[in-house]
């Protein structure tokens, strides 16, 4: 893709001529940068062959993790004892992160939105100081909230149990910023104008964020459920210190306390896949979503939809 | 669509310590154009804003038919506002954004379609019920925010800029539109504009507002044919301004004279009883140039330094002995015109067009920074220039 500009450009070198009295010519400006290409190939390599060989493992006929025995999906469904299907432990991890990243999607991006519109459309020294707070949360350790959160449903806060609600708390707290920031850019980018005009047009203020604003924020509504659904998918520092039983162990903590038992296996390569694939296909219906919602709007190119989802 | 009396009081707004508006008094009829024209920065759409309702008042009432609204939300308001980036929604057709405003009326459900198709036809956009938004032309969306506004029957009709996005040629023909279609619906219309053409060509009334005060209240032929300050004067069309000095007269009686430089000048309009330091202005088409042999009354010598040829005219700047600049227009006639840079010339300014304004106290190169407003260059590339 990048190539076929590349040559278009390469196509009209100016001439020698052109440079003289400009010191030493050196060379094509415009030729291909292969050092800068070559630098970008090595990088994808280097952050995709591990996972490719991990994914490749999920699939591999024997138990070894090391020796390829041939292609088989006995990991996932075939083994009547440690497939993911049929292992009670790694299908219930599945199934508890999912309800986890349904739960938290479900009470973090309503409260995220609603906290995004208060902070930009009602301004006051308050709503500033929210703002900062909303950043807190890349700041700050997740290790610290963790721990923090810990104690607090442990010592004062009892009547939140460990297991899911504790999880989904801390999770909902971790996330809430993704919904906050997103919601509000794209509050700042469409400005005041079609609220008011909707006000003017007969609707209340209520009325005008639920007949205008919102619709127009939905594309960053969505992006940010995605964003806060893929991001729960593959949280472990919080679910570590707020699961309780095995029950309530999503995949991250499941595979990481299995691996460190020394029980690993194919299966546990599976059940990473799956992890991955959910976090893909949130991924990728939030870019497509993106798009369709989006629509109507001058936002075409997929570098405006991807930063659109980052929220930036 | 009864009424539509807009009467303002010692409307003021003060943001966090700077006055926008400062105490202005209008009184608007039912029916008429009125435009609010200034550089921007003069308060002219935070007037605009407070009488939609976005703004509260700091003080002063905004009286609608009688009723004071200045501290009514903005859906209570029987007024409609056209916005300058229009605020058309995206998600939605334009039947369904002509017909938003429509659910808060009570307007029967089955009157709702026949209203749609009647406004858009006013606007003459009929056939493009189903489209959206993005797939107008800017033209074409001026006209269904207009629709928008139109099809609730407002008292009052708010134009914030309604032609500022939009290229000069559409602009002209849309300022011809909007004044036949406001005469045809009869509706109040308070028009925000900096552009002094737009404001002359299609107003009943118009204010000159500068510094959040109206400078000058009258007919587009009062304010541009007897401007009541310097500062009118230069906005209202290119002015030649000019510091000058009444000569005293000993008993009060006779033909009011100026010292301009080393000339004395007599002077018919304006304020003719002034005394001591004034300013002085005659408009680009009351100049005459004269060959430089021609003597008389008020003929001043000067040098042709430029020639700007603006296709129906051109602009010849001349710049006087005691170093003053002025702007001459003449008319294409079809011959060229008889001058060339460097040409020595006799500048005739006629008496009766030269006109005496109170001195505000500052240059004539501080009243133009003035004129330009706040941002010597709008997003809409308009130069506030020929006229």
């Amino acid at each position: 893709m990048a190539s076929a500009v590349d040559e278009s450009v390469t196509t009209s070198p100016p001439s020698r001529t052109d440079l003289a009295g400009r010191g030493r010519p050196r060379g094509n400006p415009w030729r291909r940068p292969w050092a800068m290409e070559g630098f970008t190939w090595l990088y994808i390599v280097w952050s995709i062959v591990p996972i490719a060989i991990a994914v490749l493992f999920s699939f591999n006929k024997g138990a070894s993790q090391a020796t390829w025995q041939g292609f088989s999906t006995k990991w996932y469904v075939g083994n009547q004892v440690t497939s993911v299907l049929h292992n009670p432990s790694l299908h219930q991890a599945v199934i508890q992160t999912l309800v986890l990243a349904v739960l938290t999607t479900l009470i973090c991006v309503p409260i995220g939105v609603g906290f995004a519109i208060g902070i930009d459309r009602w301004r006051t020294r308050t709503s500033n100081g929210l703002n900062i707070v909303m950043i807190f949360s890349f700041v700050i350790p997740e290790l610290l909230l963790a721990v923090a959160l810990f104690l607090l449903v442990t010592q004062a806060l009892t009547f939140i149990k460990l297991g899911t609600p504790a999880e989904v708390a801390g999770l909902v707290v971790w996330n809430i910023s993704w919904p906050a920031i997103i919601v509000r850019a794209r509050l700042v980018s469409i400005g005041r104008s079609y609220e008011e005009a909707a006000c003017d047009l007969g609707a209340s203020r209520l009325g005008a964020i639920r007949r205008v604003l919102l619709p127009l924020l939905m594309p960053a509504i969505f992006a940010s459920a995605v964003l806060v659904f893929a991001s729960t998918v593959d949280d472990f520092v919080i679910v570590e210190q707020l699961s309780s039983t095995a029950n309530t162990q999503p995949m991250s903590v499941l595979i990481y306390s299995n691996v460190h038992a020394g029980l690993s296996g194919p299966a546990l390569n599976a059940l990473a896949t799956i992890m991955l694939l959910l976090s893909l296909l949130a991924a990728l219906i939030g870019f497509v979503g993106y798009r369709w919602m989006s629509r109507g709007e001058r936002t075409k190119s997929t570098a405006e939809a991807l930063t659109g989802i980052a929220g930036i | 669509m009864s009424g539509g009396h807009v009467k303002l009081e010692s409307l003021t707004k003060r943001f966090d310590g700077v006055t926008a508006v400062d105490g202005i008094s209008v009184e608007i009829q039912a029916g008429e154009f009125f435009s609010l024209l200034g550089p921007s920065g003069c308060g002219k759409t935070t007037t605009l804003r407070m009488v939609a309702g976005f703004e509260p008042p700091s003080d002063g009432k905004i009286l609608l038919d009688g009723t004071d609204v200045g501290n009514w939300a903005p859906h209570r308001r029987n007024v409609n506002t056209v916005f300058q980036s229009y605020a058309l929604f995206p998600f939605l057709t334009v039947a369904e954004n002509v017909a938003f405003g429509m659910k808060y009326r009570s307007v029967p459900k089955s009157e709702r379609d026949s209203r749609v198709a009647e406004a858009l036809a006013l606007v003459q956009l009929s056939g493009y019920e189903k489209r959206r938004p993005n797939q107008l032309s800017g033209g074409q969306q001026q006209r269904v925010a207009l629709a928008r506004a139109l099809v609730l029957r407002p008292s009052v009709l708010l134009l914030d800029e309604p032609l500022g996005a939009l290229d000069a040629k559409l602009r002209r023909a849309l300022q011809v539109e909007l004044t036949a279609l406001q005469k045809q619906v009869g509706i109040t219309f308070l028009y925000v504009t900096h552009d002094q053409e737009e404001a002359l060509t299609m107003s009943d009334r118009l204010a000159v507002m500068n510094h959040g005060r109206i400078a000058q209240l009258g007919t587009p032929e009062e304010v541009y044919n007897e401007p009541a300050d310097a500062y009118v004067a230069d906005f209202l069309g290119v002015s030649n301004l000019m510091d000058a000095q009444v000569e005293p007269r000993g008993n009060g009686q006779g033909p009011c004279r100026l010292r301009v430089g080393d000339f004395t000048l007599e002077a018919q309009a304006g304020q003719l009883d002034a005394t001591g330091a004034v300013k002085v202005a005659i408009r680009p088409e009351r100049i005459h140039l004269r060959p430089y042999e021609a003597g008389g009354v008020n003929c001043v010598p000067g040098m042709v330094e430029r020639l700007v040829f603006l296709g129906s005219t051109t602009h010849i700047y001349v710049r006087l002995a005691h170093g003053a600049a002025l702007q001459a227009l003449v008319r294409n006639e079809g011959t060229a015109v008889p001058y060339s840079q460097g040409t020595p010339v006799k500048v005739d300014l006629p008496a009766d067009a030269l006109r005496v304004l109170p001195d505000p106290g500052v240059s004539v190169a501080e009243i133009r920074d003035e004129t330009l407003g706040d941002q010597p260059l709008d997003v809409t590339g308009t130069v506030p220039a020929s006229s």
